[in-house]
This record gives C-alpha cells, sequence and structure tokens, in this order.
C-alpha cells in the first residue's frame, strides 16, 4: 500500500510530502524525505515489554503492573517532575499536563534545554514572524544565525528559503542573497553567499553593533566587533535595509551561547527595528518535531508555554526555577517521567546524577540511555507512524500526524491517561 | 434531566416576552412545553435570560495562544487553582482555554464565536475549542486577504468564488466570512497596508471595495446564516468614520433573506473624527445615525475599558502601529496566501485623551443606536477589554449616574471631543436581554438554530441572575452578572451560585453550504496549483480532520442560483 | 559576622525565632515569614501557620523550632523575625513584606523579599537567585554574595523593582536590576554578565568588576567602579567626571535601542 502525504516525525520541519510504501504492517519504503527522516520512519529498535527494575535490573511485566507501580510513585512523590515531550502528540501532552496538575508536578519539555532562551526573549520584545510558506513566497534575504539546519533541518533550505521557487521568487536561489552568522563555517554557510564568523560568545554584542548602525549612531561602534569588521557590519545593514523582505532564523548557536534570552532578544530587536525599512521577519529553528506543539498546548491549557510547576495546585511559572535543569542540578525533585526524550544522553553530568539517584519512569518507543536509569519502562507506539494526532511546525502550523501501521504497544497518550485513572484510584476518588 | 424554572421574570424578547412571570420547562436539552418529573428552580422574582451569546470574542487559536506565550505576567494574574471539578485557571486578558469557559459560563453565558480564524490555522483554533469546556463555540475564517479569493473577485468569477468558500467552510469547520482590513494583510505581506476602500492591493490589481462588495455577493448566493463580517479599513485612524460609512454603503445594493448583509465588528475602533490624535474626536453620532436609517448594517461596540489587555487582531499593519506608538514588545505574524496578525499589550489610561475618547465613544454608540436589534456588547475581547467586564459596561449603559461618575475621573477633553455627556439614555433589562442574547444570536443566524432565546425547541441554554428587575443599584447590577446564580447550558446546571458544578463539553458550529456546479471542479483546479506551488503545507493535510470537532452542529445551506 | 541584636533594643516589641529543625532538598515556600503576617500570633498559631513543601502542605512548626518574646501590639514595625539558621532551601522569605525586619543568620533560597515594600530584610549569608525581585520600597542587606537576577522582574513584565534599596557585600550573578525602574542596588563586589540590562530609572552602583554593562538600557544610572571585562558597542563616550571622588568615564546608551542610559566606568577593556 502507498500512502501519501505523509508527515515526517522527526524535525521542526515537519515536512508533509512524504511517501511510504507499507506491506505487511511494515514500511518498506519512504520517498521524499531527507536521510534522517528517511532512517527515522524505517524503524529502530524498540522496547520489546514494559519492564520495572528490581535488584538493579529490568525485569519485563504487563502494563497493568507497571503502570501501578509508575502511579504509586508519582503519588507519593512531593516534588515530582514531567519531562520530555518533544517528539510525541499534542493529545498525549494535553494528558500529561493533566496528569502534572493532578498530583501536583512540575511539567516541562525540552524547551527547557534548547529554545527555553526564545520563548523567554520573546515575552521580553515579541516575535515578528510569519509562516514557512510566506517566506518561500516572497524572501529575497536569508540569514541564518547560529543554525546549522542543513544538518538539524536537511530540507529547510530546499523547501522554504534558499533554493525553493514562490510567487515572488520565481528566479529561486539566484534572487536571493543568503547570509550565514556562525562561530565556525558550517555546511550550512558552504552554501550561502556571505558567511559571518563571530568570536564565540559574542553574539550579542554584534546584534547590538548592527542595531545601532541601524539607528544610525554607528560612529559610536569600534573598527570590529566580535571579531567582525565595522565595514562588513556596514554592508549588512544595508543589505538588510535594501531587501525587499527578509528573514533571520536562529538555533542554538545563538540561544545557547553567553547571554541566552537576551542573545535572542537582541536578534528580535533587530528584526522589529528592520520593519521601518523593509519587511523582516524573525523564525526560532525548533528541533524536534512536536516540540512546539507541547509549548501550544502548555499555553493554552496553563497559560504558560513550558516549565509549569503545579505543586501549589495554582501554576507558577519561572524558568530559571521551575525548568527541569534547574530543578535537578539543585536535587529538587524526588521522581521523574520521561516522556520521549532522552535526557540522559542530552543533560548535564549533574542533572543525570539525579535522575540516576530517584525513582524513574520512562515512556518511550525506543531504548536510549535514559532506560539505562530507569526503574519502570513502559514501551509506547511511535508518534507520527504507529498513532495518529496533532503536531505543530515550528511555524506554529498545525498539522495531522499519519497513522501508517498497526502498533504492538499502547499510544503515550493512553499509558498517560491510564496511569491518571489509577493515581485517582490510589487517592480514592 | 427535566427542569422546571418557576416564578422567574423572564426576558425573552425573541418570544416577546419582556419582564413576565412565566414558567420555564426543559427535557433532554430543549425547551419543551411539558415535562413529567422535573426538578424545580424556584427563580424567587429573579431576572431569567436565554444564556449569553458573545458573537465576537478571541477566545482561541494562533493569536490567542501567542498572546498567552507573550504575557506570562498578565499570566499569573487571577490565577485560581485546579479544583475537584475545574482545572488550574489562569490570565486576565489573555486567560487559558479553561479559565475561558468558566469564566463566560459564570457570567451566565452559553455561546462564544471567535471571530478570525486563519484558514491554515483552523485546526489550532479547534484544538482549543476542545478545551474550552461548557460553551458553544465556532470559528469564522478569515477570507479577505486569499489570493484564490482577490483572484476570483478580480475576474469576477462568482461561480469560482461561491465554490471557494464553500469549499473552505468545509475545510476550516468555519462559520461565514471574516474580512479584516481587505486588501491590507496582503500588503502587509510587504510591510505595506491599504487605508482607502479604492487603494489597489500590491500585485492584485484589486481594490479592498471590490473584495468586500465580492464577498458580500458570495455570501448571499451561499445563504450563509451570518452575514460577511467586517473589520472595516483604516481601523484606530483619526478621520476613519468617512471609510466606516463608505463600507456600509458599498453593500447597500446587496440583497439578503431577512438579515443584515454586513456586520461591522468593533465599531468604536472605526469611529473617530479628526485629522490627528491632538483633535481626534467622536463620530458615534454620525455612525450611530447611518445604523438608525439603514437595515443592512449591524455593529457591535467593541468597548474599550480603562486598564490594562492585550490587542490582538489579523490588521498587521494597525498592529504595527501601535507598537511604534507605544513601543511596547510585538508580535506579528503573517500566514501565507491567507492573512497575518499582530499583538500588542495596552494600557488604556483615564488620564490620556484618547483612551478617555474611546471609552466614551463604545457607550456612545450603543446607547445613540436606537433599536438594541443592531447591535450586540461586545469588547473585541481582548482587544478593548477582557470579556470578564461585561458586567461594568452593562450597568454602564443602565446608568447614567454611574457614567457620571467615571466621567469625574477621565480626561477633560472628553467634554469637548465626545457626546457621552449630553446622553440620557439608560437601557433596561429588556434592551441588556437583545444586546447580550437575541440581538447577537440573530445577527450570527442562530436564532433559528436555537440560540437567543427560550421559545419551544430552543436550546435549555439559560441564565437566571441574583436581581429583581426593580433593581437600578449599578453596583448590585454588575455583581447579579457577574456571578449568575444559575447558569443551564443544554439543560444541565452548569454554575449555581456563581460556582461551576458541571462542566460538560461545547459543541461546535459550523456551516456547510452545498455547492455543486461545475465551478467546483475548476476551483479545486486551481486550488490544487495554489498548494503544489505556493503554499508550504499539501493539500491533503490542509482541511480540518473530523477529529478535531468531537460534538459539532452542521448547518447546511443551499446555494441559490448555482450555475 | 552581624550580630543579632538584642530584642531589647528600642522599637522591637516582639521577637520570633525559627531555629531550622532539619536538612532537607525538597524547597519550603515560605512567604508566610514576613513579619505582617505574625502579628498577634502566640507561639502555636505561628507553628501552626502552613507552608508548602513540593506538593504538600506543612505546618511551620514541623520545619522550625518555634520560639515568640515579646507581644506584639499590632504595630508590625516592631516585629522581627530571626532565621538561626541555613535557609537555603526556604523560598520565598520576605515576600509582600510591608514592615519590620527579618534576619536570617544564613543562606536563603529564592525570591527572598520579592515584592517588599517596606521593612528590612538582613541575610548573613547568600541569597538565591530573584531576591527583592519586583521590589517597591524597603531595604534588603547581603553580606555574603547574591545570584541572578537580583532585584529583577518578572518574565514579560516591563518595570522590575521600583524602589527600595539593595546592598550586597559579596557579588552578585548575571542581569543585576534586569528591567529596574527605580530604587537602588549597590554590589560590594563584582557582577556577571548584563546588570542594568533593560533598565529604565533607579541605579546601580557596583564596586567591582562587570560583563557588558547596560544592555538595553533606556534611562537610569549605572557605574562600574571596577573593570568592565567587555564593553558593549553601542554606548557614546561622553567624557570624564567625577563621581564619589572617582574620576570615571561616562556614557549614554543603549543607543541600540536609543536608549539615553548613564553609565559610568573606570577602565575598559583594549580592543
Ligand atoms: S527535513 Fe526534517 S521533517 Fe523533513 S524529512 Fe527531513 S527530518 Fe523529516
Ligand atoms: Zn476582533
Amino acid at each position: 500500500m502507498i500512502i501519501t502525504d505523509v508527515l515526517c516525525p522527526f524535525c521542526g520541519d515537519l515536512c508533509d510530502d512524504i511517501i511510504v510504501e507499507v506491506e505487511g504492517n511494515k514500511i518498506i519504503e519512504v520517498k521524499e524525505a531527507c536521510e534522517t527522516g528517511v532512517s527515522k520512519m524505517m524503524g529502530h529498535e524498540r522496547i520489546a515489554a514494559p519492564m520495572i527494575r528490581e535488584n538493579g535490573k529490568l525485569r519485563e511485566t504487563t502494563y497493568e503492573e507497571a503502570i501501578t507501580k509508575a502511579a504509586e510513585i508519582l503519588t507519593n512523590s512531593l516534588r515530582p517532575l514531567m519531562y520530555g515531550w518533544g517528539s510525541t502528540t499534542c493529545e498525549a501532552d494535553k494528558k500529561g499536563i493533566e496528569l502534572a496538575e493532578e498530583i501536583g508536578a512540575i511539567i516541562d519539555n525540552t524547551t527547557s534545554v534548547c529554545h527555553a532562551p526564545s520563548v523567554l526573549a520573546i515575552q521580553n520584545v515579541g516575535l515578528p514572524s510569519c509562516t514557512l510558506g510566506q517566506i518561500k513566497n516572497r524572501a529575497d534575504l536569508i540569514i541564518y544565525w547560529g543554525s546549522n539546519q542543513a544538518e538539524a533541518h536537511p530540507r529547510h533550505m530546499s523547501k522554504y528559503t534558499s533554493f525553493t521557487k514562490g510567487f515572488f521568487t520565481k528566479e529561486g536561489r539566484k534572487g536571493k542573497h543568503v547570509i550565514v552568522f556562525d562561530v565556525r563555517k558550517t555546511t550550512t554557510a558552504e552554501v550561502a553567499d556571505d558567511f559571518v564568523q563571530i568570536i564565540p560568545g559574542d553574539d550579542y554584542r554584534v546584534l547590538s553593533a548592527l542595531r545601532v548602525i541601524l539607528a544610525g549612531a554607528g560612529d559610536v561602534v569600534p573598527s570590529s566587533v566580535g571579531g567582525v569588521p565595522k565595514e562588513k557590519l556596514i554592508e549588512i545593514v544595508d543589505r538588510m535595509k535594501s531587501s525587499r523582505f527578509g528573514v533571520l532564523f536562529f538555533g542554538m548557536g545563538l540561544t545557547q551561547s553567553r547571554g541566552k534570552p537576551y542573545n535572542v532578544a537582541n536578534a528580535i530587536s533587530l528584526v522589529r527595528e528592520l520593519n521601518a525599512h523593509t519587511k523582516f521577519a524573525v523564525m526560532p529553528m525548533r528541533g524536534h518535531f512536536n516540540v512546539t506543539g507541547f509549548n501550544q498546548v502548555c499555553a493554552w491549557s496553563t497559560g504558560f508555554a513550558f516549565a509549569v510547576d503545579f505543586a501549589r495546585g495554582k501554576p507558577w511559572y519561572n524558568p530559571g526555577e521551575t525548568s527541569t535543569v534547574d530543578v535537578l542540578n539543585r536535587g529538587e525533585c524526588d521522581s521523574a517521567l520521561i516522556v520521549a526524550s532522552d535526557p540522559a544522553a542530552h543533560f548535564p553530568r549533574k542533572s543525570v546524577e539525579h535522575l540516576a539517584k530517584i525513582p524513574l519512569i520512562q515512556i518511550d518507543p525506543c531504548p536510549n540511555l535514559t532506560t539505562e536509569l530507569a526503574d519502570i519502562v513502559l514501551p509506547a507506539a511511535i508518534a507520527g507512524i504507529e498513532v495518529e494526532g496533532t503536531a505543530y511546525r515550528m511555524d506554529g502550523v498545525p498539522l495531522r500526524l499519519r497513522k501508517l501501521i498497526e502498533p504492538v504497544h499502547l499510544s503515550d497518550e493512553e499509558i498517560l491517561s491510564r496511569i491518571l485513572s489509577k493515581v485517582r484510584e490510589i487517592r480514592g476518588d | 434531566m427535566e427542569l422546571l424554572i418557576t416564578n422567574g421574570i423572564v426576558y425573552d424578547p425573541i418570544n416577546q416576552i419582556s419582564g413576565e412571570k412565566v414558567d420555564i420547562l426543559v427535557k433532554d436539552g430543549k425547551i419543551v412545553s411539558g415535562v413529567k418529573n422535573p426538578k424545580t428552580i424556584d427563580a424567587g422574582g429573579r431576572i431569567v435570560m436565554p444564556g449569553g451569546v458573545d458573537m465576537h470574542t478571541h477566545i482561541a487559536g494562533g493569536k490567542m495562544n501567542v498572546g498567552r506565550m507573550l504575557r506570562p505576567e498578565d499570566g499569573r494574574r487571577c490565577i485560581e487553582s485546579r479544583k475537584k471539578l475545574t482545572r488550574a485557571c489562569t490570565g486576565y486578558s489573555v486567560p487559558n482555554t479553561f479559565a475561558t469557559g468558566y469564566r463566560y459560563a459564570k457570567m451566565g453565558y452559553t455561546t462564544t464565536f471567535e471571530p478570525a480564524m486563519p484558514p491554515l490555522l483552523a485546526r489550532h483554533t479547534h484544538e482549543e475549542f476542545r478545551d474550552i469546556p461548557i460553551v458553544d463555540k465556532g470559528g469564522i475564517p478569515l477570507l479577505d486577504n486569499h489570493w484564490l479569493i482577490m483572484e476570483y473577485v478580480k475576474s469576477g468569477d462568482m461561480d469560482k468564488l461561491t465554490a471557494f468558500i464553500a469549499w473552505m467552510m468545509n475545510a476550516t469547520k468555519g462559520y461565514g466570512i471574516k474580512i479584516v482590513n481587505a486588501g491590507g494583510g496582503e500588503a502587509w505581506g510587504w510591510g505595506k497596508n491599504v487605508r482607502n476602500l479604492d487603494d489597489i492591493v500590491p500585485n492584485f490589481d484589486i481594490t479592498p471595495a471590490e473584495i468586500i462588495h465580492g464577498l458580500a455577493e458570495a455570501n448571499e448566493r451561499l445563504n450563509l446564516p451570518h452575514s460577511i463580517h467586517i473589520h472595516c479599513n483604516n481601523l484606530g485612524h483619526p478621520g476613519n468614520y468617512d471609510t466606516t460609512l463608505a463600507t456600509f454603503d458599498l453593500v447597500k445594493d446587496v440583497t439578503s433573506h431577512n438579515r443584515q448583509v454586513m456586520h461591522a465588528t468593533h465599531i468604536q475602533y472605526h469611529s473617530y473624527g479628526g485629522s490627528t490624535w491632538a483633535d481626534m474626536h467622536s463620530k458615534a453620532d454620525a455612525i450611530a445615525s447611518y445604523v438608525n436609517s439603514h437595515d443592512h448594517v449591524t455593529v457591535d461596540p467593541g468597548q474599550v475599558m480603562f486598564g490594562d489587555t492585550t490587542t490582538m487582531t489579523a490588521d498587521g499593519p494597525m498592529e504595527y502601529e501601535l507598537h511604534m506608538m507605544s513601543k511596547r514588545k510585538w508580535t506579528n505574524k503573517d500566514v501565507e496566501l491567507e492573512t497575518g496578525s499582530g499583538i500588542i499589550p495596552i494600557f488604556y489610561s483615564r488620564k490620556v485623551s484618547v483612551n478617555s475618547i474611546q471609552w466614551a465613544i463604545g457607550l456612545e454608540l450603543a446607547l445613540l443606536i436606537k433599536s438594541p436589534w443592531k447591535t450586540a456588547i461586545t469588547t473585541d475581547h481582548p482587544n478593548g477589554a477582557p470579556f470578564t467586564r461585561y458586567p461594568e459596561i452593562i450597568s454602564l449603559l443602565m446608568s447614567k449616574k454611574r457614567r457620571e461618575e467615571v466621567l469625574k475621573g477621565v480626561h477633560s477633553a472628553i467634554n469637548k471631543r465626545a457626546i457621552i455627556s449630553s446622553i440620557d439614555r439608560e437601557l433596561n433589562w429588556a434592551d441588556i436581554a437583545i444586546m447580550t442574547r437575541a440581538s447577537p444570536a440573530k445577527i450570527l443566524g442562530l436564532d433559528k438554530h436555537g440560540k437567543g432565546h427560550l421559545g419551544i425547541g430552543a436550546d435549555a441554554d439559560i441564565a437566571i441572575y441574583d436581581i429583581s428587575p426593580e433593581e437600578d443599584d449599578p453596583r448590585k447590577i454588575q455583581s447579579a452578572l457577574s456571578h449568575a446564580k444559575y447558569t443551564i447550558k443544554g439543560g444541565e446546571i452548569v454554575v449555581k451560585d456563581g460556582e461551576i458544578v458541571a462542566v460538560p463539553e461545547g459543541r461546535t458550529y459550523w456551516v456547510n453550504p452545498e455547492f455543486d456546479g461545475e465551478a467546483t471542479k475548476a476551483m479545486l483546479e486551481d486550488l490544487a496549483v495554489k498548494f503544489k506551488e505556493y503554499y508550504s503545507v499539501s493539500l491533503a493535510n490542509y482541511p480540518v480532520q473530523d477529529a478535531y470537532v468531537p460534538h459539532p452542529v452542521e448547518i447546511k445551506t443551499r446555494c441559490k442560483n448555482a450555475s | 559576622m552581624f550580630r543579632i541584636r538584642s530584642k531589647s533594643k528600642p522599637g522591637v516589641k516582639m521577637l520570633v525565632k525559627l531555629t531550622p529543625k532539619k536538612a532537607f532538598n525538597i524547597p519550603v515556600e515560605a512567604e508566610v515569614i514576613k513579619p505582617g503576617n505574625f502579628a498577634g500570633k502566640g507561639k502555636s498559631e505561628i507553628e501552626s501557620i502552613i507552608v508548602w513543601q513540593g506538593n504538600k502542605e506543612v505546618m511551620l512548626g514541623s520545619i522550625f523550632d518555634v520560639e515568640v518574646e515579646g507581644v506584639d501590639d499590632k504595630d508590625k514595625k516592631k516585629i522581627k523575625i530571626l532565621i538561626e539558621g541555613d535557609a537555603s532551601r526556604i523560598k520565598r522569605i520576605g515576600e509582600r513584606m510591608t514592615s519590620g525586619e527579618i534576619i536570617i543568620n544564613g543562606s536563603v533560597d529564592m525570591h527572598c523579599g520579592a515584592l517588599m515594600s517596606g521593612g528590612k530584610i538582613i541575610i548573613n549569608g547568600d541569597a538565591d537567585a530573584w531576591a527583592g525581585r519586583e521590589m517597591r520600597g524597603g531595604e534588603i542587606v547581603v553580606e555574603g554574595n547574591a545570584s541572578n537576577y537580583l532585584g529583577a522582574g518578572y518574565w514579560g513584565a516591563e518595570k522590575g523593582m521600583r524602589g527600595g534599596i539593595i546592598r550586597v557585600k559579596g557579588s552578585a550573578g548575571n542581569y543585576v536590576g534586569e528591567h529596574m525602574r527605580g530604587g537602588e542596588i549597590i554590589i560590594g563586589g563584582s557582577v556577571g554578565l548584563l546588570p542594568g540590562l533593560n533598565m529604565s530609572g533607579g541605579k546601580i552602583v557596583i564596586e567591582g568588576d562587570a560583563v557588558l554593562p547596560g544592555g538595553e538600557m533606556k534611562s537610569g544610572m549605572l557605574v562600574v567602579k571596577g573593570k568592565v571585562l567587555e564593553m558593549l558597542p553601542s554606548f557614546r563616550f561622553e567624557g570624564k567626571e567625577v563621581l564619589d571622588s572617582i574620576e570615571l568615564k561616562k556614557f549614554t546608551g543603549d543607543l541600540a535601542r536609543g536608549g539615553s542610559g548613564t553609565l559610568y566606568i573606570n577602565s575598559i577593556p583594549e580592543v
């Protein structure tokens, strides 16, 4: 069976033009996706069955037992943490948030360690932005800042930016100017017209310099800022002002370098001020396919995009305090539920050490480093391959993930909803 | 479940009941003429009305959520814990979805329409609808800046235009046609705007006037329950009342089946005289006199109330202008081929002349428009103020004394540049029942689908307020309207003594116009090209799937003279 | 170290001494610890005041040994709270405090003195992040070091600290006085990144060093008497001026946002 217009459940580009061939409940061919997408969709090693750790070793068990144990742990915790949600459906996110409310947990997603600074910056200055199609049809100046999407979002340039043609961009690549700002010459930089190398940690100063030049007070700018000669900065500002439609994409090179949210706020402010001269948009390059979706669901159901602490019943939002790595580094939480994410592989050592100390529940389709620390492992169906559901592309466009084959395991949503019922049962409501 | 509401003083304007003691019987979610074994509610001389209908409130979808993400400092206001029945609530001007449903229900409202749904993001709006408990909802898609719409209007191809709108209602599960600053959204794609009805939309060789007229005609061909719903061009500019009157006049020749052909929303923002902010003044009298002498237009005021709130509209260039004036944080989001939006916090200060005049204009419009059937009470939530301030607004409309109290503390410019202090009219309960229930339901065309009245067969959406009609203390009025004694939704008691006691899921109204002309096929070919070449999603993934509308109320219409 | 002033000091009518019973990891949220809240209460009443630890409510008496000396005459100004020991896992001490005095002989957790509008808090130890957040008045003294976001605002809010004074004897972290609009912050040591970020009023004096001072500064006054380790490229040099008997270089900015704040610095890095 051939299934068309399939969504790729991997990166924030959320490509929806994939063609998949299925035979005997197995995906045998994936077309149109990039290599990363193909390999994700073709399948991975899976967790075979629910497991519980006993005497230091995981043993297989039933969903019933694992879910009961998980519910007991969560019910008895004073400060449970629920983290992950990068690669699951909004329907699962909703259940997760309901569970967090019920047990008085902190709920947080992978935004916390990638684009939290973007969210915080937006709260500071806003975000003049647009959908990706707007860029495809209009943009003649494309800037990537600290974002190597040639690797992280392989089809980004061919679908939405540099190499695509749209209504007002019929010339394609020829009619566009591409600038890359980064601390090293990335693969993205290699296909750009301009590469601007910045001394690591100096993004903030370079952005301030661009803004002060734009504001007409360039005389105060020294001859070189962050390793970039002043003439180059002036040239770039002129190019920005004379573009018809410019866009600045930024990635973790900007969000995770020194001054985090304020780098991003500075970049957004630059774009905002450029709107006095021409049309300019700015967009965070979000990583996992539905990391944006969690922020959306969390915002409409709790009022805040991530890092929400329900301990006192009233939601309290304070990244830096209620964000996962901070909670773990301070050793605040006494249990954790990790959904569709692998913190053990990506977190700072101190955080992982605390995760190893506390009762840890994992819900994931695939074994990963976090599995090795987990006390309870609940295998899940893969969102977008074995379960339908909603995902939000990096620009906030919501799309429906398809179900391509029958799952063996329960979905994240179903597992969470059973945990929630169990919790209610234990508490006698 | 059966209910008998007895001893209530009922206001049901659609059925010509105005403050009479009549029993109301409820069975299976509807108003009925007989019940067997009902639970009795003794209303004890209190006021009973149909459930409130808010025809224009930005409660769900991309914009509102952007607002929430933009403003955690607003989110931390009005916080309430989770309770046994209810989820945690946050936010004042950008409330979370749960708070939105509960707060409406507590005010006796049972139907709320989101009037600005970007088609590409309609799925998002519907997702949030699912998480707004209790109230019924509907979403009106933004269509005026859509490339295909502009192309069809330009080429005069009414069949394809009609076919495309019909397709869009299905694809977005939408309720009607929303127009926002016609043509301005596309111009804003280049950082530009259109000001006047005859300005040319860049690259599309079409004018706002043509778009508006074309859509009004298509709306009537499709027999949609609601008329076009328009946010006029030139919002918020001194002297814009001219554009507003010209917009009204534009559709005078369009005929409809027994309702308005244009609903012009948040008209307060469109009733300004003068040429700069220094001489900006109220033209509410000019606008009201037009509305009083014509039957093809209805309006809602979009009342401004003093305090902090968040503005959000599809009028991207206007929000940018606001940002340039206040320099406050600004979010913009243009949507490919379709529309855009802007969001910015605002503080309406009684010490600022313009804000004081804006406050006055909203009230003036509501008081100068003679027939309450031509208007409705709105704040364009959250643009003028959050909807939770309706009770206060109603008390102002019902009490000149209260208006005078407020007038003492506002900017003195109001004396010369607004009319409010010269208006003596005080609305009565019948007027209020019309403007908060019967009229918005009628304007939306929902009266024929059981909303806004308590006749036999109507939805059993009922509000009982802890006040009797004789009571004229404005503060008592405000407090009674803020905390309904009872709110009944679909025959179920959802609020008792101002507290939520049940949380059913609301339904979603959408319109399915039947249109099977030849034009549909040709239109679909055009559409396929748009998706292949210009959209960033594929056509197959665009329409909102049924899964997003779990409790639909589909209203079918038949097209007139399809060729 | 600062010594506790005797309760017999004129002006103090009631002394509430809280001695932490044991160390714990899960923080206690104790905005209830403020003089106004203890007024008119005896030992057992104070012990039964509820605080949160994680998602459970516990009584203050289970966290602290409570001793009460003297009687309150309802004049909140004359109530003094003494926390005798480590409070580095106790958040929100003195939040929204309006009067009286709190002395902590140890360190405190986040949000100490947040939103306070009067009275005085003395921390004989370190203060974790957001001390004096959105402060309106009163005084906070940190004998040790302060962490990030000292005297800062809340996420998304355009106004942070609006009044009062914060003195830190040691150093402070990043973003001191973020969105500050009024009041004064004095740091004896050095600070991290971007002090005075987005400030639009008030005064910050840093005796030690700072990195990138004054980003997004709109107005107000920021003084760095030590070294500016890195300087923003968006400030204009206006000349030299003598301030507190030291000659300093005066700059205005942040011109990137068209700001007109005043930044005084002693030495800038070579570029
Ligand atoms: S670019 Fe991203 S979404 Fe598209 S196919 Fe590759 S991995 Fe999948
Ligand atoms: Zn509106």
